[in-house]
């Protein structure tokens, strides 16, 4: 179970995307998740919610999509690797179905956060007079912009 | 109008531009900040996409370790990972004794609390450094290079990382050793390999130990090997005994230095 620290660097670079661009809240944001990890999709939608609470990223709507590996093999094959029939839980075949080699993936083993939605233009430029130079005293601004929520 | 913050790669999926479009019907005008793409190739992840992608972001960090340790420092880095009591400690004492009176060792043990397994290295004379991980049930590259600052790495030859009893998590996080050891134990049962199939892909050899009680367990070590060999082919096995010192010749062997890097599931790193 590492679904909390992995949504805790999730929430962070959504944060550090939203103040790149002046914008108080972040209204959605996508996790491409890959299936060769251990990662729990609803486990990490939960997790990420609550690593959000209190911050500009709580009330944003969160999807997580799932990624279905990609292999590569020394050979020149690509594609999706097949399933492991023997194994109890999911995992790739890593053998090359052209020349028996091992393969290697080159997706499914992510979990990035793909995009974040932020509030149109005009109520950024707005916000954006109101609030002052970021990165210093973080914490103290989120808990101001938490309240201009609310009000 | 959907304004993009940042140029953008177009991503093989593109459901992104799909989740867009709904969004964008529903609530009005938002802008959008995709994250770069280059297609996720392990050893070519853009700085963007790395930054982004929180797994990937940890392979990097093991990355770093490896090219700390194995490539300014010259210390070859073995983790053992593999369940709780299923002799990760006792296979590395096994190493211990046998090493050369000029080789320095030294030791990094991951534990959930407390410090048996790090006392027991204490008592073969090497410095080892214990890192209780609490709440993670694992090592994660951080914690690592953290702990390894706390040797001369100028003098360490070999550095022994034992992580955390645990089957699953590991497989998301290399630490950045030359050698991944899987340690699987007869007692956990034949269909251990099936269970946990996606740890056994990264690791660089497996271990099968407590072979010695494999008969009274009714535990089929062939069964065992056949599906190592399915799951993650190529892959050396070695089976032991570390209580009776068996098979540790075989695993000392097997971890010779040959001058190739860490390999599934290991970091990215360029020479
Ligand atoms: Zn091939």
């Amino acid at each position: 179970m590492h679904e909390l620290s992995i949504a805790m660097g999730i929430v962070n670079r959504a944060l550090e995307t939203a103040e790149e661009h002046g914008a108080e809240t972040v209204t959605a944001l996508t996790v491409e998740l890959g299936s060769a990890t251990h990662v729990n999709p609803a486990q990490l939608k939960f997790c990420i919610e609550t690593a959000a609470k209190e911050t500009p990223v709580a009330e944003a709507v969160v999807t997580i999509e799932e990624v279905t590996p990609l292999a590569e093999c020394v050979c020149g094959w690509e594609g999706t690797p097949g399933t492991l029939d023997q194994a109890m839980v999911y995992a790739p075949d890593v053998t090359c179905p052209e020349c028996g080699d091992r393969t290697t993936l080159i997706r499914g083993r992510e979990c990035r956060l793909a995009t974040v939605e932020l509030p149109d233009e005009q109520s950024h430029q707005k916000s954006a007079q109101e609030t002052p130079a970021p990165t210093q005293n973080k914490p103290p601004e989120e808990k101001r912009l938490l309240q201009d929520n609310k009000s | 109008m959907i304004h993009h913050v940042q140029k953008t790669i177009p991503n093989p999926m593109n459901s992104t531009r799909k989740t867009l479009k709904r969004i964008e019907d529903a609530v009005g005008p938002i802008r959008l900040h995709r994250f770069g793409h280059d297609h996720g190739h392990a050893h070519d992840e853009s700085v963007s996409d790395v930054e982004a992608d929180v797994l990937a972001e940890v392979r990097k960090r093991a990355g770093e370790i490896h090219e700390r340790l194995a490539h300014e420092h010259g210390v070859y880095c073995v983790e053992f990972a593999g369940s709780t009591g299923g002799g990760k400690t006792m296979l590395i004492e096994r190493l211990l004794e046998r090493a050369s009176e000029d080789e320095v060792i030294g030791a990094v043990v991951g534990d959930v609390a407390g410090e048996d397994d790090a006392k027991r290295f204490r008592a073969h004379g090497i410095p080892v450094e214990n890192v209780n991980t609490e709440k993670e049930c694992h090592l994660d590259p951080t914690m690592v290079s953290e702990a390894i600052e706390s040797f001369d790495l100028e003098e360490l030859d070999t550095l022994y990382l034992e992580n955390v009893g645990n089957m699953v998590c590991p497989a998301d996080f290399p630490l950045g050793a030359n050698r991944r050891v899987l340690v699987v134990s007869t007692t956990e049962g034949d269909d251990v390999i099936r269970k946990h199939p996606m740890l056994v892909q990264t690791a660089d050899i497996v271990a099968i130990n407590k072979i010695d009680v494999a008969e009274a367990v009714g535990t089929d070590v062939d069964r065992i090997c056949d599906d190592i060999e399915a799951v993650a082919p190529g892959t050396p096995i070695v089976e032991t005994d570390a209580k009776n010192d068996v098979g540790i010749d075989e695993l000392a062997a097997a971890l010779e230095p040959d001058g190739t890097h860490a390999h599934h599931g290991e970091a990215p790193h360029s020479h």
